[in-house]
């Protein structure tokens, strides 16, 4: 019996192996395959954007505000000081109530206001973000009486609120249970434990997660049509040099900066596409690029934290 | 059936030697409870002052539990429950009104998988006593290496205090946790399984180090292998599942250690450290 069913191995072992080998070899170049065809899009989304918009880029570009047409020269400064306005007043608005939300959420799952809160944040990161806008623009812009910096920041914060919680949540969860049970068997109390020990082990993680959902606000236009607006003569310099100028505290200031319609790379993008002059065309492409080496260098750059402190962690 | 479980455990111990003994710890009647599942049924032991005290057993005979139940460390698994009277210097401290706080910081734990914090060798021991409102640097300073000298790891770290504290070898890792728990000036210590996981080596450093410790220090260590029992600790509570099918962990026999491994009075005990279990 059994030296029969060795002699049938034996007889098929040969055709099996070449039909393994055959079978690996095909898998193998399909997957690959199937792999450079899923990166074409990203390379050529980039190499085109580059190739549009690379022969405008100057670095006045960065530093000088729009001209009329017909002049030449002008940059986009309105918008990239805007974008950094937004997604810094969307990062105060998201993040603390965000990292709360997911401090409860990791340590009570399973209590009714946890899963409560589990539901209502998947629920929010599929409400679309005009939505959103059109909601901020009802409770604030419409009350306010004039579009905002402070509008758009909301808006844009509240957008990013469900990708805080939920990247969150993910790192404070792997943080190893040892860790919260070496602490609280040092007598240490639980608020203690979660600032102290849970938090920083999960600190590169949600700090990665707190760059990644800045840098996809950063890209977001449809929340800020009703409620940041655009604003071409956006220009911080100026505000803060009139505010100092006429000796104003810093709040005001600050109040001034997003007090008013304020301008972002998306926006501007948007506008000038539609409009039907071919400078105001190129520039669109420009600012796409501006647009996206700001998102690349923001991802880039919490890539590099997070290696860097997992460097100094482990020794 | 309260009274054929009492009268299953064997108090082994000679009254000569345990009568000069200054009882540190005391389980009295212990039951604990997850849920309606009974996992730990009428436990009775005596833990002595400056004695080590190993509590051997089958894997789920409820040794961790009893464990953590002498520190309140159970109190984090939801649906737990104990029951009866542990007494820490005769104070019964399973009671509601009890400070756990006050009870961790008598009663220090090491873990089975050395847990350092991601923070640096120095943070890592002061994190206790930083909790007890120790801020002064020079005194913080003077407790650390105290710490870390009674953990046997001085002279292995001292040079880099400031790295981190995963950044060393396991074994290193684990007396760094041993440091971190003496350094909040416990009286008891509970150890569970501290060197299952790490290489014979390091495991007979950590043995070495209990010896220097128990000089302290009142210690139980919780350990799968029965040579480790026999060569380091004193008394040994040797654990089962009770056979009547309640699935539920006893203690079966406590005695000297001597006792437990020559002259075992239980016949459970006998097939259990002579290899014939099961």
């Amino acid at each position: 019996m059994t030296t029969q069913f060795q002699e049938l191995i034996a007889s098929n072992q040969i055709r099996l192996a070449s039909r393994r080998k055959f079978i690996n070899a095909f898998m193998l170049t399909v997957t690959g395959f199937l792999t450079l065809l899923a990166l074409i899009p990203l390379f050529w989304i980039i190499g085109y954007v580059f190739y549009k918009g690379g022969s405008f880029l100057s670095f006045s570009f960065f530093t000088q505000l729009p001209r009329p047409l017909g002049m030449e020269g002008g940059g986009v400064l309105h918008a990239l000081e805007g974008t950094m306005i937004l997604a810094l007043l969307a990062a105060i608005f998201a993040i603390p109530p965000g990292v709360l939300a997911a401090f409860y959420a990791s340590r009570y799952p399973n209590t009714p206001l946890g899963i409560v809160l589990r539901f209502s944040t998947d629920v929010l990161s599929g409400v679309p973000s005009i939505v959103i806008g059109l909601f901020v623009y009802i409770i604030m812009v419409k009350p306010m009486g004039h579009y905002s910096g402070l509008a758009g920041g909301v808006a844009t914060g509240i957008l990013m609120l469900p990708v805080i919680i939920r990247t969150t949540e993910e790192m404070l969860k792997l943080v190893p249970g040892a860790l919260r049970e070496g602490s609280l068997a040092l007598g240490a109390p639980e608020w203690k434990t979660s600032l102290s020990v849970i938090f920083p082990a999960a600190l590169s993680g949600v700090i990665t997660g707190f760059l990644l959902a800045i840098s996809r606000a950063a890209g977001e236009t449809a929340p800020l049509l009703f409620t940041a607006l655009g604003n071409e003569r956006y220009d911080i310099k100026a505000i803060i040099t009139n505010g100092m100028a006429q000796k104003q505290s810093i709040f005001t200031i600050f109040g001034r900066i997003v007090d008013q319609p304020v301008d972002s790379l998306p926006l501007t993008l948007w506008k000038y596409a539609q409009q039907p002059y071919p400078e105001r065309i190129q520039q669109s492409w420009t600012v796409a690029l501006v647009l996206m080496i700001f998102v690349l260098t923001i991802n880039i750059l919490a890539r590099l934290w997070v290696e860097s402190r997992k460097r100094r962690l482990q020794g | 059936m309260e009274t054929k479980i009492v009268a299953q455990v064997n108090l082994n111990t000679n009254s000569d030697t345990t009568s000069k003994l200054v009882r540190k710890l005391e389980a009295r009647n212990i039951s604990v409870f997850y849920g309606k599942f009974r996992a730990l049924t009428d436990i009775n032991i005596e833990i002595y002052v400056n004695q080590i005290t190993a509590v051997i057993g089958p894997s789920g005979c409820g040794k961790s539990t009893l464990l953590r139940s002498f520190n309140h460390m159970i109190d984090l698994t939801p649906n737990a429950r104990v029951e009866g009277q542990i007494l820490l210097d005769t104070v019964d401290i399973n009671t509601g009104n009890v400070d756990v706080v006050d009870v961790r910081r008598r009663i220090g734990m090491v873990f089975q998988r050395p847990n350092p914090f991601p923070k640096s060798i120095y943070d890592n021991v002061a994190y206790g006593p930083r909790l007890y409102g120790i801020r002064s640097k020079t005194d913080l300073d003077v407790i650390v290496e105290k710490a870390i000298h009674q953990a046997a790891l001085w002279d292995e770290v001292k040079d880099k205090l400031h790295q981190s504290g995963l950044s060393l070898s396991g074994g290193q890792q684990q007396r760094l946790c041993i440091a971190r728990a003496l350094a909040v000036q416990p009286e008891v210590i509970l150890m569970d399984e501290p060197a299952s996981s790490l290489d014979p080596i390091s495991t007979l450093r950590i043995e070495e180090l209990m010896q220097e410790l128990k000089k302290n220090y009142t210690i139980i260590i919780v350990t799968h292998n029965m040579q480790q029992a026999a060569r380091v600790s004193d008394f040994t509570a040797m654990m089962m599942l009770d056979q009547d099918g309640s699935r539920s962990g006893t203690v079966v026999e406590f005695a000297e250690t001597k006792k437990i491994f020559t002259n075992p009075k239980d016949k459970r005990t006998e097939d259990y450290v002579t290899g014939r279990f099961g």
